[in-house]
């Protein structure tokens, strides 16, 4: 991981800040993939929220998800948290806050999240993150190189955990001196 | 620690040192040991050479730039809880 990290920064992605906002993005598209493929086929012993009795908070929520993500159908990660109001608008928030354009363009980190979703072997991630991809403007090619890299470092990772390897790539990226948002230098 | 013992760049054959060379430009960084992974590479060409040139075809420039391809391998490698 930090060679990687070492070289996007030689590469021009030299602030932390864009790799806070990665980190974001895996993590919450772990969140989202845990649900998805862990609740997913549990059928009536734990059922998604949707329908015509959908509490109106809970539908509120998902007329933002349908909004930003452009379609009619709320995603069974979502869905599936619908039992409870107030957690699915706080997960939501976060899901919403992450995968906006910011620093990162909402374009790269739909990629990072079908990087994550293959690598966890997410059914779900996969088919979600792939088809936001290509909703957003991502053609063939540019799937197929987040593929190849996908594959490619699940190769070079188990090689480097099998033989115990050390990281010797961190040292040669450079530091980011700046403070937290809003703080100040020390 | 590693379990194996990874040799000097010097304990290598010719070949493997172009293949230094190209690592060296391939970071864009003047390394004074080439990274324990390119020396673990280099151990075998017939198959650190195609993998290598695999993972540089992956890696190139095209739809996604370089650097935003360096930040998807970061993720792969984070999620395979790989510090390396």
């Amino acid at each position: 991981m930090e060679a990687h990290t070492a070289a996007g920064k030689l590469q021009g992605l030299a602030e932390d800040a864009l790799w806070y906002e990665a980190a974001h993005v895996v993590g919450i598209t772990n969140a989202l993939n845990v649900v998805a493929d862990g609740l997913g086929g549990a059928g009536r012993l734990f059922s998604p929220v949707d329908g015509p009795g959908t509490p109106p908070e809970v539908e509120t929520v998902y007329a933002e998800i349908r909004a930003f993500y452009d379609r009619k159908e709320v995603p069974l990660a979502f869905r599936l948290l619908g039992h409870d109001a107030g957690y699915l608008a706080e997960f939501w928030a976060a899901v919403r806050h992450a995968f906006a354009d910011n620093r990162l363009s909402r374009r790269l980190k739909e990629a990072l999240a079908f990087a994550v979703s293959l690598t966890s072997r997410s059914t779900f991630g996969a088919a979600f993150h792939l088809e936001e991809m290509r909703r957003l403007g991502v053609g063939e090619r540019g799937v197929l190189e987040v593929l190849g890299v996908t594959q490619m470092f699940s190769s070079y990772t188990k090689i480097a955990d099998t033989l115990q390897l050390e990281s010797d790539m961190g040292v040669i990226a450079p530091v980011d001196s700046t403070p937290a948002p809003g703080g100040r230098a020390s | 620690m590693p379990t194996v013992r990874l040799r000097d760049a010097s304990e290598y054959p010719e070949q493997a040192q172009k293949m230094f060379e190209l690592s060296k430009a391939w970071f864009n960084y003047d390394f004074k040991q080439p990274p324990a992974m390119s020396r673990v590479m280099a151990w075998d060409p017939e198959f650190g050479g195609p993998h290598g040139r695999a993972m540089k075809r992956a890696m190139g420039p095209g739809e996604f730039t370089r650097a935003e391809k360096e930040m998807v391998a970061a993720v792969v490698s984070g999620v395979n809880a790989c510090v390396y």
